[in-house]
């Protein structure tokens, strides 16, 4: 376990940061593992993956909450890291791309859009595996028509949803329904 | 229309697609992103933007900043050693603002900072003083020299470019002519919207150099411009510059490469700069917004007889691609139809409304979506439908160019024209209402062609390498970069058309100065064609260099190419990875150097080739809400032989979305300067419910002897959708379209108006 000091990025005026970051220590279950860093409460936690734990991933895309690819599993839902602060997600679990990614569980969606063209540029491609092997996890399993309307929350730039939809009907396709 | 070998026509989507080589890393969330290099020691950048679209600089002063500590840079113009400013065809924008400032988001200053927040803290004592000027944001009054500005945005005026061409005699033209369509179309400026914001790293490489790692379309002119800035020899700067995480021609030109570059050096020490979302919404290029005058009329039978255009376009604060653009815009304003007479002008006027710049579909998607609706609009004078109106209109496959110039003959808008009529969507109704009338759909077509490469005069020159490396691999080695358009995948498998050896034996190594020669920007739709032309080029020289080196050890045995090595009558002999290790520094390499194929008598700025596509878009319209929504959209696509049919298909349906949102959402409005919206909250580009079902029919036939091979598939979707949705539209809506995007508003506004009842 680690514990480093996180200025976040942002106009605070440092003393104020500084002690509330003294004052505050997160402790999270990333990937399996326990962790900690001592940051001020209201860092986001896509700042403290990449920048502390180097885990690049989730990307900073618009840090609204519109694009998704910046989407993490806290405790199992999907959510935008850009909208979660530190003090949000004391004590939780949080899973990242650098762990569904290795799953064997995800092989089905990362596979569907390998094959199917949902892969241009590769910068939403992250947020993309996140949100739809999230619902290809679900139990019932979403119909295609389900998954299509949950997955209007990651923006692709390049593919014209193309490739993202040929992956959605074969991964949702009727009869799936478990 | 009759063709002497039948259309050879794949349907892509259809098709199992080969896997793109660098699927997997993507997918495994780490494909070396350029942005994503965090790394300890690095230092953070920040750029200080103008906050007003137009101003005086009166004094700048850093001294605070400088004194913070954890400050290690504080820069401004003053600190640069070097030339101070670039720019393509035109040099005008300062790497960091000199005495003006000319658009809201204008870098002024930049830091380099322990952390983001010393970063910030700097920025904030950072003195400006500034005289506001009124800003320039009207072109027609910034040329007409009515602004409200005294001051123009440059020196020297605020006509950055102009260009026009006459060809025919056009009274007697007017003098023949029955029907004439006459309106003034407006286009939005649109925002490239690439996910991955400019962002990377500029570091010193510890013997008097420095290395850069950003997302771009050019490392070598990148190289070239940064040692210029910083007065050193060329050969002290390396520039890596791939992968991009999307870019649609927005980092085309460099973006916030010279000020990393300037940090890093002052500070001799790495500095990462990422802009965020807003930050790069500022700052970034923005497609052209036009007004087009467009006039043209056809005789009784409805041939056309003239076609008169006045372009003004919007380039904003400096010129980057705007002439280019500009040059486009007229180029492609007749179309692939023929004329008795043509009248075209167009004007780029400087303004203070952020800047536009390349942008996928490049100056001609404006202006195919005001002559497509014209063509419509006569076709429906005369009584004939929009497809057998195209057809009599269209100019031989022989024919000259749009300005008269010499072009590649290429029967590929007759081919796309021929299969679209085929098509059911179009075989059906053009326009129906649900049957409580509440919802209007509406069929529209489209024929468009747009030009390959950067045409007469422009940097067409491009050097490759093909080498086998030390570990057997065949490497085609060239600095354009992988911007999601799988130009990866395209190289092996051109290679293995080529070359006669597997497609895995190939690694393409791409944009890196130190690894790959200067093969120009990667843009203009033309990275597939010159790969083709490389390898069409070298695959001779290429077997007897390897057939040669392999006889040195297998002196008796007849070999050839195959897949992973020399295979004699009895199989492999020798793998190319034995070869390798056999030849040592010897290995062949062979360099590949294309040339300009513009023919001689070609005026400057016209383009030799064009590829071209029909397409079909159905819309429906609610005309209680005003909401559009594209349903449909078939394309016909003649652009020569599939290089990779993942490539082409992706090519073909993103930019197909990117084209129709253009035509039904998406505009970065400017209010005196500022634009309305600084995030994707705000500016809303389509989701997966917002993507129409999409077809894409290739038609690979090219005709006999043809030089060129694959025609671009990077933009032409772009091109084709728009058009098509804006012909749709007017057949739901039974009006003209002049002004895009159609908002439901537009929509609402529009219904309050009179039918034209002359659409189809």
């Amino acid at each position: 376990m680690t514990t480093t000091h996180i200025p976040e990025h942002g106009g605070k005026p440092p003393a104020a940061s500084a002690k509330e970051a003294s004052a505050f220590v997160l402790q999270l279950n990333l990937n399996g593992q326990p962790v900690s860093a001592s940051c001020s409460p209201d860092t986001r936690l896509l700042t403290l993956l990449r920048e502390h734990w180097h885990l690049t991933g989730a990307k900073p895309g618009c840090e609204v909450g519109r694009c998704g690819a910046c989407m993490v599993w806290l405790n199992a839902e999907p959510v935008n890291a850009c909208l979660l602060m530190a003090y949000q997600i004391q004590g939780q679990t949080v899973r990242t791309i650098e762990s569904v990614a290795q799953d064997s569980a995800s092989e089905p969606v990362r596979d569907a859009l390998a094959r199917c063209g949902g892969v241009q540029c590769g910068y939403c491609t992250s947020g993309m595996v996140m949100s739809m092997s999230w619902l290809h996890q679900q139990q019932p399993r979403p119909t295609a028509a389900e998954a299509e309307a949950q997955m209007c929350g990651n923006l692709c730039r390049c593919t014209g949803y193309g490739g993202i939809r040929r992956a959605v009907q074969e991964l949702f396709a009727a009869g799936q329904r478990a | 229309m009759e063709f002497h070998t039948p259309h050879h026509i794949r349907e892509l989507g259809l098709e199992a697609l080969p896997v793109r080589p660098d699927a997997r890393a993507k997918l495994g969330c780490n494909p070396g992103f350029l942005s994503d290099r965090i790394q300890p020691g690095q230092l953070r950048g920040a750029i200080l933007g103008s906050p007003h679209p137009h101003a005086r600089i009166l004094r700048i002063d850093t001294s605070a900043a400088q004194a913070l500590p954890g400050v290690h840079a504080v820069v401004t113009h003053a600190d640069i050693p070097g030339i101070k400013h670039y720019g393509l065809r035109k040099v005008d924008r300062p790497v960091l603002c000199i005495d003006k400032v000319r658009h809201v988001g204008d870098p002024v200053a930049a830091v380099a900072a322990v952390d983001m927040e010393t970063a910030q803290q700097a920025l904030a004592l950072i003195r400006v003083d500034y005289e506001p000027l009124p800003p320039v944001c009207d072109p027609v009054a910034a040329l007409d020299g009515t602004a409200a500005s005294e001051q123009p945005v440059h020196q020297d005026g605020n006509l950055l470019h102009a260009a026009s061409h006459r060809q025919g005699d056009m009274s007697a033209a007017r003098a023949s002519t029955v029907h004439r369509v006459q309106d003034s179309y407006v286009t939005p400026r649109q925002m490239h919207a690439f996910l991955e914001t400019e962002g990377g790293v500029a570091e010193p490489d510890g013997a008097g150099g420095l290395r850069l790692f950003f997302g771009g379309h050019n490392p070598a002119r990148e190289k070239q411009v940064i040692a210029d800035m910083l007065g050193l020899p060329h050969d002290r700067v390396h520039a890596v510059a791939t992968p991009v995480g999307g870019s649609y021609g927005g980092k085309d030109e460099l973006t916030i490469q010279p000020i990393a570059a300037l940090l890093a050096w002052r500070a001799q020490r790495p500095v990462r700069l990422h802009l965020t979302r807003p930050q790069s919404v500022d700052l970034g290029v923005k497609r052209h917004p036009m007004q087009i005058e467009m006039q043209t009329g056809c005789d009784a039978q409805g041939r056309l007889t003239y076609h008169q255009v006045q372009i003004v376009a919007d380039t904003g604060a400096y010129a980057t691609h705007g002439p280019e653009v500009l040059d486009a815009a007229l180029e492609h304003a007749p179309g692939p139809y023929r004329y008795l007479a043509l009248d075209l002008g167009a004007r780029l006027a400087y303004t203070n409304n952020g800047i536009a710049g390349a942008f996928r579909g490049f100056g001609a998607v404006q202006v195919q979506f005001a002559l497509e609706q014209q063509m419509d609009r006569l076709a429906a004078l005369v009584g004939m439908t929009a497809d057998a109106f195209r057809a009599l209109n269209l100019a031989a496959p022989e024919a000259p160019g749009p300005l008269g110039q010499h072009v590649v003959p290429f029967d590929g808008a007759q081919r796309a024209l021929d299969v679209a009529r085929q098509q059911p969507l179009w075989r059906g109704p053009h326009r129906w209402a649900s049957a409580d009338g509440r919802h209007l759909h509406g069929v529209g077509l489209t024929l468009i062609h747009r030009s390959d490469g950067f045409g007469k005069g422009g940097p067409s020159d491009c050097r490759m390498e093909l080498a086998l490396a030390a570990d057997g691999a065949i490497e085609l080695r060239c600095g354009f970069t992988e911007l999601g358009q799988n130009l990866v995948g395209t190289i092996q498998s051109l290679g293995a058309q080529h070359l006669g050896c597997s497609a895995d034996a190939i690694r393409p190594v791409l944009g890196d100065t130190r690894l790959t020669p200067d093969s120009g920007p990667v843009a203009a739709s033309r990275a597939t064609t010159l790969v083709w032309r490389a390898l069409q080029e070298a695959a001779q020289p290429w077997q007897q260099a390897l057939l040669l080196a392999a006889a040195r050890l297998l002196p008796d045995i007849p070999l050839r190419c195959g897949a992973w090595g020399l295979e004699s009558a009895a199989g492999l002999c020798l793998s190319y990875a034995d070869l390798a290790k056999a030849s040592g520094e010897q290995a062949p390499c062979i360099s590949i150097d294309l040339r300009a194929e513009d023919p001689e008598g070609n005026a400057h700025d016209t383009h030799f080739v064009f590829g071209a596509c029909a397409a079909i878009a159905q819309v429906c319209v609610d005309t209680w809400s005003g909401m559009v929504r594209v349903q449909r959209l078939v394309m016909c696509t003649a652009l020569g032989p599939v290089a990779s049919a993942q490539g082409y298909l992706g090519q073909m349906e993103g930019g197909a979305l990117m084209g129709l949102a253009m035509g039904t959402q998406e505009e970065l409005a400017c209010l005196d300067g500022h634009y309305q919206a600084r995030n994707l909250d705000g500016y809303l580009i389509p989701t997966l419910a917002d993507a129409p079902e999409m077809q894409v029919l290739a038609i690979e036939n090219i005709p006999e002897g043809d030089p060129i091979g694959p025609r671009g598939a990077g933009e032409i979707s772009v091109n084709l959708a728009l058009p098509a949705v804006a012909n749709a539209l007017a057949a739901a809506l039974q009006r003209p379209i002049t002004q895009l995007p159609m908002t439901p508003e537009r929509v609402i506004a529009l219904l309050e108006t009179g039918a034209e009842s002359s659409t189809p």
